[in-house]
């Protein structure tokens, strides 16, 4: 069973009359463990996707399954639950709480959890550790590096164990070593099992995902594999 | 528990917006601050009007008359000469009056060697004990015949007395001076103590009226005029006799007021019943105004606030976070922000109103009303004025607050 499965995804934003169609018939599927990119030009419609794709926001028509629930049409409380449980975000600008610890902010997830864990600070501690940040726990992101605050917001999506990670642009805001630093995560954690998405217009980016899914005007214009495998990426080798 | 999870991430909020925290604190404590002040007056100058009533010892047969005119105990002539002890017996004259108690009042200081204290001094006759029924514990009360030879002696209220001499010691037959003379003490007042309003009746001395004049205000005028009827329902139609006697003792033509006024137990219960609910609509008026300015500080920063937050909020909801989360959070945040601006508040009314009463500006008296008033405004406050921020903040599209 396919983990994301979108049938004829429409989505058009009104405004002041006009209407605007960002998405148009989109169908795509994503089986567990899928390393995939989105990739396309800026005003393509891959932000409004992966809006849809993180339950962010809900298409105007077509049928969305995320491990295999309908949740086009969910509640907020549900739809809520499924964002807690089912996905973890990254973004290009980190959007970490200002003023707030990193182990707090990886905390966050959990503050909006059914199921809290009763060693919350520990499970906290395993995931920064895991992106190589246990010496920073008690740093606030005006004190770290941007490629140590991108970490935080790595290890944040994985706290709650969900199965996919979405990712905007993660690189987008970092230089080339923590991109590369960044991107090495990424192919980790689809090796211990993870689907990540990620949503780039670099396509030295993309080349990390087994899978390239090019967008171009609210349409997917293509949706091939990947020249190279995943780990070992022109980018590593060709720094720019 | 959410809820309390909610409550967390609130406080956590306040602590980190520490500046909006701060101004949203200042708007209610400002307005709680002033609701107890002014409360605090309000009560003050009840106590003093009752003060006043107490003061005054009535019974449902009797009233008094004071000299100059005006209403009750606001007198608009200061220095009225008109009364005499020649009125007191014409009114004793009436058919329907019992007693009258003619009367001169001073305060003053009273002095045992190195002891001494100020107190009320009345100037009265022997009727008094008989219209006030006040017993007399230790001695004897002043008799005809301290009036007719203008002795200088004094009956002791309870609080004098235990100013100015010891416990061991018996006050009966020492002498006290009052101003250039010694009085001997023949008599002790029995203790009422108390009044609940804090009056204290107790607090006064009494000399033959005849010593007053001679000695004391050397003039031979009366203050007050307390007058008993045979019974309560006589009291109007001998008000009546008694303005016709004084205005004729006092050569007033048709067209002068009567320069003397009348304060009956009626009269006092009507203006205090009046007085006090004039009082109590105007301090509802300005607590709320002052609570209103409060509440709509809070919600215009807590908008202003969800604007500069808007992020925060996005990020919230990617990882879970409800539209009824959301709300909470900034509700409770409204709510903690206006209880913090209470006790606040409640601590800078009471310095202002302690402050007030210590200088003497104005009579204040601290109660408990404001404290449960406060805390229930304030958290009223908080939601009401919380909700419009709160959900605003709730319905944002997490999409667009994360592209901001």
């Amino acid at each position: 069973m396919s983990l994301i499965e979108m049938n004829s995804i429409c989505k058009s934003y009104r405004n002041i009359g006009f209407e605007t169609q960002v998405l148009k018939n989109i169908t795509l599927r994503i089986n567990e463990g899928d390393y995939v990119s989105i990739i396309g030009p800026s005003g393509a419609g891959k932000s409004t996707l992966m809006a849809i794709a993180g339950c962010l926001s809900q298409p105007t028509s077509g049928e969305y399954f995320l491990d295999g629930e309908e949740v086009g049409r969910l509640s907020d409380w549900k739809l809520s639950r499924v964002r807690n449980e089912k996905i973890g975000f990254v973004f290009q600008a980190f959007h970490l709480l200002p003023g707030v610890t990193a182990l707090d902010n990886v905390v966050l997830p959990l503050v909006y959890s059914r199921k809290t864990p009763s060693n919350i600070k520990d499970r906290a501690r395993e995931v920064l550790a895991k992106v190589g940040l246990e010496h920073r726990l008690h740093h606030t992101p005006g004190q770290l590096s941007g490629g140590e605050q991108q970490r935080v917001t790595i290890a944040r999506s994985l706290i709650n164990n969900p199965p996919i990670i979405l990712a905007d642009e993660p690189t987008g805001n970092l230089d080339s070593r923590n991109g590369i630093e960044t991107m090495k995560t990424f192919d980790k954690l689809v090796a211990d099992g993870k689907t990540v998405v990620l949503i780039t217009h670099d396509s030295d980016v993309a080349e990390h995902a087994d899978r390239i899914i090019s967008i171009r005007d609210g349409e997917i214009a293509s949706d091939t594999a990947s020249q190279s495998p995943a780990g070992s990426s022109s980018l590593s080798e060709n720094p720019k | 528990m959410r809820i309390f999870k909610n409550f967390r991430q609130a406080l956590r909020g306040l602590k980190l917006n520490r500046g909006n925290t701060l101004l949203m604190t200042i708007g209610v404590m400002i307005g709680i601050s002033s609701l107890t002040v002014i409360v605090a007056i309000g009560f003050g100058i009840k106590v003093k009007v009752l003060n006043r009533i107490a003061n005054l010892g009535f019974g449902p047969e009797s009233f008094s008359v004071i000299a100059g005119s005006g209403k009750m105990f606001f007198t608009r002539s200061k220095n009225i000469t008109s009364m005499s002890l020649q009125d007191a017996e014409d009114l004793l004259a009436l058919p329907t009056v019992r007693l009258v108690v003619p009367r001169q009042r001073k305060r003053m200081q009273v002095i045992n060697k190195k002891e001494f204290t100020s107190t009320r001094v009345y100037g009265v006759t022997p009727d008094w004990q008989r219209a006030r029924g006040w017993h007399v514990v230790d001695g004897v009360f002043l008799s005809d015949n301290d009036l007719d030879r203008k002795k200088k002696v004094v009956v002791l209220g309870a609080t004098p007395a235990r100013k100015l001499f010891k416990e061991t010691e018996d006050p009966i037959g020492k002498m006290i001076r009052l101003q250039n003379n010694y009085y001997e003490v023949i008599g002790l007042l029995q203790e009422k103590g108390l009044t609940e309003s804090g009056y204290d009746p107790d607090d006064r001395a009494l000399i033959p009226l005849t010593t007053s004049m001679a000695r004391l205000t050397r003039e031979t005028h009366l203050h007050s005029i307390k007058v008993v009827t045979l019974d309560a329902s006589q009291v109007p139609e001998t008000m009546e006799a008694v303005r016709q006697v004084l205005r004729r003792n006092h050569n007033l033509s048709i067209f002068t007021e009567d320069d003397f006024r009348f304060i009956t137990p009626e009269g006092i219960m009507e203006w205090v019943t009046e007085s006090a609910q004039a009082m109590n609509r105007m301090l509802i008026l300005i607590s709320t105004v002052s609570l209103l300015v409060g509440g709509i500080v809070i919600m215009n920063i807590l908008l202003v606030s969800i604007r500069e937050r808007v992020r925060e909020i996005g990020i919230r909801r990617c990882f879970g976070a409800r539209k009824s989360d959301i709300t909470l959070q900034f509700l409770f945040e409204s709510v903690l922000v206006s209880l913090l601006g209470g006790i606040l508040g409640i601590g800078l009314g009471l310095s202002i109103s302690f402050g007030l009463k210590r200088f003497d500006i104005l009579p204040t008296q601290v109660t408990w009303e404001p404290f449960v008033l406060s805390f229930v405004f304030c958290t009223l406050i908080g939601l009401v004025f919380g909700i419009h921020p709160a959900r605003k903040a709730a319905l944002m599209s997490p999409e667009e607050s994360i592209r901001s």
